[in-house]
């Protein structure tokens, strides 16, 4: 062999090997997390992962047990809370993800007057950190008694500055004027034109967008913790938030319910990733 | 960039057409399913009456009340257990947002101050004051000092909590000291000092003889020492006094005990496997044990039992008082709450009953408020874990001098402050090697000073409780 | 509503644009007027409220809180910034490199912890880096000896936090760099190669000054995040600011004083000051950016 290639394969096994254990260091802890919830609270601290005994490699696997899930959803109704995270996050993703679209279009392709101070209000609105609407919010709601319901949560979250930006970018990008022409020379209705139109077309970003939305109303904590005050409308978040102990913390319930709460969106999106990523990086990469 | 023809890109979206609805699809059919659901299973809250609380042993205790109560009236009763940041978080949520909670809630201290802040139309929890005097009970009067704002009385005392000095008797009496002797601190070091004699193998002593350090786990005892001393962090009408001279003269004497060649302290912390560790190993002789403490003792450390016994603190000065006071729970009726006679009766049933006090003690160690229950035959029993000791009259006959706490909704950041101001105490006394009481009160006075300006900027600029005519001596609005 | 062609429909935009506008004069316009006002008052609760005037500015100057979690938030900051993105950085030129096998399945598992919400990651990390017991430690003791007690809980909260930072965004920010990557155009690292310029040479000409702008969006993105960090530190830290308050943000103490406390003004005004430094902060960097971008 030669020097060079001899060479190139040293260089590449380091990039594999970087890359391993990079990858082993971030999946360690979710490795850990699975192992966690299936350990009975006796055997916590007596092994890093999985208890040791006399099974398969070395692994007690008759001690581990499936208690803490059994309490998390019979005991402390962690499947109300499970219902409530899919349901606050799914209207809100439709929703956010509809006026953001219906929005981005109006912006890009149709034309009307104010038109350039509402594509700079957009621009600007993203400019606003949120903790800064947490406190007046809070009034708002409470003034219209909307605290501790369902809608206190959803409502402010539908309109979205940056989503109106990143569809109008979609909208520019993927929607050709020609066909927008030809709908309206048929005699189609702006607005129906959206629909059978324009909204097909930027489905990709809808898709992207959709999920974005989605976990983040999935994994929002500061939210639902102000508004939402019956322990029966708390989404996982909180719940599991709230299983913590001070003096004394059972770790498997802990760990079980934190596993409850993150499978469902890896799953989700382990699935649809493609199209998250592109979602996430459209908005940087081109706009 | 190039605009390919429309048919061009039409055609390149069609080639993946199905792909793309995959994701809202999915997302579509769980928004219509989970709706369905919830709409299908409303949030219904339990009828009835709930009560949070936050301690085991009190739901334990509240539990076969409350299914008596059950039995025979309604509404009924749900009880909950909740942790304690939980049941805070809940709590002061509801109070502020002014949406319903539970009706009766059993709050700890430092928690209950926090609903004391605004203003008093504001506070969270239904003026109780008139329904306890007209009570023909004889409860303890300084129980009531951290539930009163403003000379109104805001929740139910659930306890006195003298605090005594548990030490291990069996080590003490090994070395033929007699405790009785001890009437004030210096007596305690004097006496028990033969017992620092005995080292381990780098020469270090084995026993050191109080369990103290400056960590935030011994924060409340740093507390419970100023009260015994007579200092006190907050006066009558509620205005922070960080800055006392007896405040000063306590911590520089706590880190005279701290510091230095001749220290006497050492850490044995708290509510923590290794601190009941040490504890049994005797690496500490006396440790600060409030009455429910000895509950912790009994069941944690068990193998303490008929080594350990307890007496009263050793006072500031001679004569001075013999015991301080550590933690603090009550219970209170929500303003929100709609049957209040009814929640006052069943509040009455869990705390100012005969057969509760009984309980509380027999499962918990900890001494009713109620004077008149005093007389319970309980209290006289000699309890074999504290070799014998009668200890329940023991800390009935403290009981009379355990002073007042304060309701201040500033008593964290009091107690914070002067924690800090402990620390750098220590760190000053280490730098400049200056171990004595009296070489350190002066820094110990500017500390404190400084943290006292912190405290009072922020309680000057409360407008809610500077609006309101501050109350009268806390002690003349209980019965 | 049709329209002819070159000529305005502004009836549909607006109509497309309604539940948008509606939604956010409600819930954005209205409370940002509303949080101005709010830096003016005292509350408890959002039933009490008293004017003060200036008065939270004033107390926000000498409020050792505030500067303490304002330290803290700078210092995370800089932590995220000068060594999460240069790793990612790392980790996406390597992912890049022509004939990776696999780049996806490690292109996913790096992406992954995104995905966790913040409040889930604190949780487990809450618990792997206590003293004595956790995953860390007893991991680097076996490994290396390390100190069993090391209190990554208390006194160095900071290095905690940005370790959990880090594992939750070093993928997601390596996604963008990636993107980016890939866009390089070919034939300007060709004609550098042809020049003779070696892969550091390279880097720096080439690639750098091609992935600027998604670098710049990607710093922006990453100093705006980490100055609103507030559950992280507040969930492993079980609901305190940590000892000394170590692990106490800005956010975090505005959600204690506004949320726990009650004082929604005081709150408001620490929110306007969080705001006032981001949004001097985003227009520094594109002040930076735009001005080099000429040169």
């Amino acid at each position: 062999m030669s020097a060079a290639r001899v060479q190139g394969a040293l260089r590449a096994a380091s990039v594999y090997a970087a890359l391993s254990i990079s990858s082993a260091l971030i999946l360690t802890p979710l490795a850990w997390l699975v192992c966690a919830s299936l350990k009975r609270n006796e055997d916590f601290f007596n092994s890093l992962f999985l208890p040791a005994g006399d099974g398969l490699l070395g692994v007690a696997w008759n001690r581990l047990t499936l208690h803490h899930f059994y309490r998390l959803f019979a005991e402390l109704g962690i499947g109300r809370a499970l219902l409530n995270s899919v349901f606050l996050s799914s209207i809100t993703a439709l929703l956010a993800t509809l006026f953001a679209a219906m929005g981005g279009y109006a912006l890009a392709r149709l034309r009307f007057r104010g038109r350039r101070q509402i594509d700079w209000l957009v621009l600007a609105v993203i400019v606003i950190p949120p903790p800064l609407l947490l406190a007046p919010t809070f009034q708002l709601l409470f003034q219209l008694h909307l605290l501790d319901t369902m809608a206190g949560l959803i409502l402010p979250a539908c309109a979205p500055a940056f989503g109106v930006y990143l569809f109008r970018q979609a909208a520019l990008g993927s929607i050709p004027g020609e066909l927008l022409e030809a709908a309206r020379l048929d005699g189609c209705g702006e607005v129906r034109t959206f629909f059978a139109i324009g909204l097909p077309l930027v489905m990709p970003m809808a898709a992207a967008f959709l999920l974005i939305t989605f976990l983040g109303m999935w994994n929002n904590y500061i939210g639902p913790q102000v508004v939402l005050q019956s322990p029966q409308r708390f989404p996982l978040a909180v719940a599991v938030a709230q299983l913590r102990g001070v003096y004394y913390q059972d770790y498997g319930l802990l760990m079980a319910g934190t596993l409850v709460s993150i499978a469902p969106v890896l799953l989700l999106f382990l699935i649809l990733q493609r199209d998250f990523v592109s979602g996430l990086t459209s908005g940087a990469v081109k706009g | 960039m190039e605009e390919p023809n429309p048919k061009q890109r039409a055609t390149r979206h069609e080639a993946a057409p199905a792909r793309r609805f995959v994701g809202p699809v999915v997302i579509l059919v769980l928004a219509f399913a989970s709706a369905v659901v919830y709409a299908a299973w409303p949030v219904r809250r339990p009828p009835g009456f709930h009560v949070w609380t936050f301690a085991r042993l009190h739901h334990q205790i509240y539990v076969p009340i409350a299914e008596q109560w059950n039995l025979t009236h309604t509404p009924k009763v749900n009880l909950t257990l909740l942790s304690l940041p939980a049941l805070e978080q809940r709590m002061l949520s509801a109070f502020l947002a002014r949406t319903t909670s539970a009706e009766l809630i059993e709050v700890e201290r430092r928690a209950a101050a926090r609903a004391f802040v605004g203003p008093l139309d504001a506070v969270g929890f239904v003026d109780l004051t008139d329904r306890i005097r007209a009570e023909k009970l004889d409860i303890n009067p300084a129980s009531f000092s951290p539930w009163t704002a403003r000379g109104r009385i805001f929740g139910l005392p659930h306890d006195v909590h003298p605090v005594m000095l548990g030490y291990r008797a069996d080590l003490v009496e090994a070395a033929g000291i007699d405790v009785s002797r001890i009437e004030t601190w210096d007596d305690f070091f004097n006496v028990l000092r033969p017992l620092m004699d005995e080292r381990d193998e780098e020469g270090l002593p084995k026993h050191y003889l109080l369990n103290f350090w400056d960590t935030p786990v011994h924060g409340e005892v740093v507390e419970l020492l100023i009260l015994q001393a007579g200092g006190a962090l907050f006066d009558e009408r509620g205005q922070p006094t960080l800055d006392r001279a007896t405040n000063a003269h306590v911590l520089a004497t706590l880190v005279s005990w701290r510091v230095g060649p001749r220290r006497v302290v050492a850490d044995a912390p708290y509510f923590s496997a290794s601190g009941n560790k040490l504890l049994l190993e005797g690496r500490v002789v006396a440790s600060f044990v409030p009455d429910w403490m000895c509950n912790i003792w009994r069941f944690e450390i068990p193998q303490l039992a008929g080594k350990v016994k307890l007496m009263p603190l050793p006072a500031w000065a001679r004569g001075g008082r013999r015991t301080s006071v550590w933690g603090g729970t009550m219970l209170g009726i929500s303003r929100s709450a709609t049957d209040i006679d009814g929640l006052w009766t069943f509040a009455k049933r869990l705390y100012l009953s005969r057969d509760a006090a009984h309980e509380l003690y027999t499962r918990g160690d900890i001494i009713t408020p109620v004077r008149s229950f005093w007389d319970d035959p309980i209290y006289d029993k000699p309890d074999p874990f504290f070799s014998g000791q009668a200890k329940g009259r023991a800390y009935i006959d403290l009981a009379s001098q355990v002073p007042i706490r304060s309701n201040s909704p500033y008593g964290t950041l009091a107690m914070t402050e002067v924690q800090n101001a402990l620390i750098a105490l220590v760190a000053y006394a280490q730098r400049s090697k200056r171990y004595a009481a009296d070489e350190l009160t002066g820094e110990a006075a500017r500390l404190l000073g400084l943290a006292q300006a912190r405290v009072a900027a922020r309680v000057a600029r409360n407008v809610f409780l500077a609006a309101e005519p501050l109350s009268a001596d806390v002690r003349e609005s209980t019965p | 509503m049709r329209a002819a062609p070159g000529v305005s429909n502004s009836r549909a935009a607006w109509l497309l644009l309604a539940p948008f506008l509606v939604i956010f004069a409600v819930f954005y316009a209205y409370p940002l007027v509303r949080s101005v006002l709010l830096a003016f008052q005292q509350t408890f609760g959002p039933g009490s409220s008293r004017f003060v005037g200036l008065g939270n500015f004033r107390f926000l100057l000498s409020d050792s809180l505030f500067w303490t979690a304002l330290w803290n938030t700078i210092v995370f900051t800089c932590g995220s910034v000068f060594i999460q993105l240069p790793l990612a950085l790392g980790l996406a030129l390597l992912l890049n490199r022509p004939r990776v096998r696999g780049r996806a399945l490690f292109r996913t598992i790096l992406f992954a912890p995104a995905l966790v919400g913040v409040v889930f990651v604190a949780m487990m990390f809450g618990v792997i880096f206590e003293k004595r017991t956790g995953l860390l430690n007893l991991f680097l003791h076996q490994m290396f000896g390390w100190n069993l007690d090391f209190p990554w809980l208390e006194t160095y909260v900071m290095p905690a936090l940005i370790l959990a930072a880090l594992w939750q965004y070093v993928g997601f920010n390596m996604v963008y760099f990636l993107a980016a990557l890939q866009n390089v155009p070919a034939e300007l690292l060709e004609a550098a190669r042809i020049d003779g310029a070696g892969s550091w040479k390279r880097f720096l000409h080439v690639v750098l000054p091609a992935i600027r702008p998604v670098g710049a969006f990607v710093v922006l993105l990453s100093i705006i995040g980490s100055f609103q960090l507030f559950e992280l530190p507040y969930i492993m830290l079980n609901s305190t600011a940590g000892a000394e308050n170590r692990g106490l943000t800005v956010v975090m103490y505005l959600y204690q004083t506004g949320f726990q406390i009650g004082d929604l003004g005081y709150a408001s005004t620490i929110a306007w000051v969080l705001a006032i430094l981001l949004i001097g902060c985003a227009a520094a960097m594109r002040a930076l950016w735009t001005t080099e971008a000429e040169s």
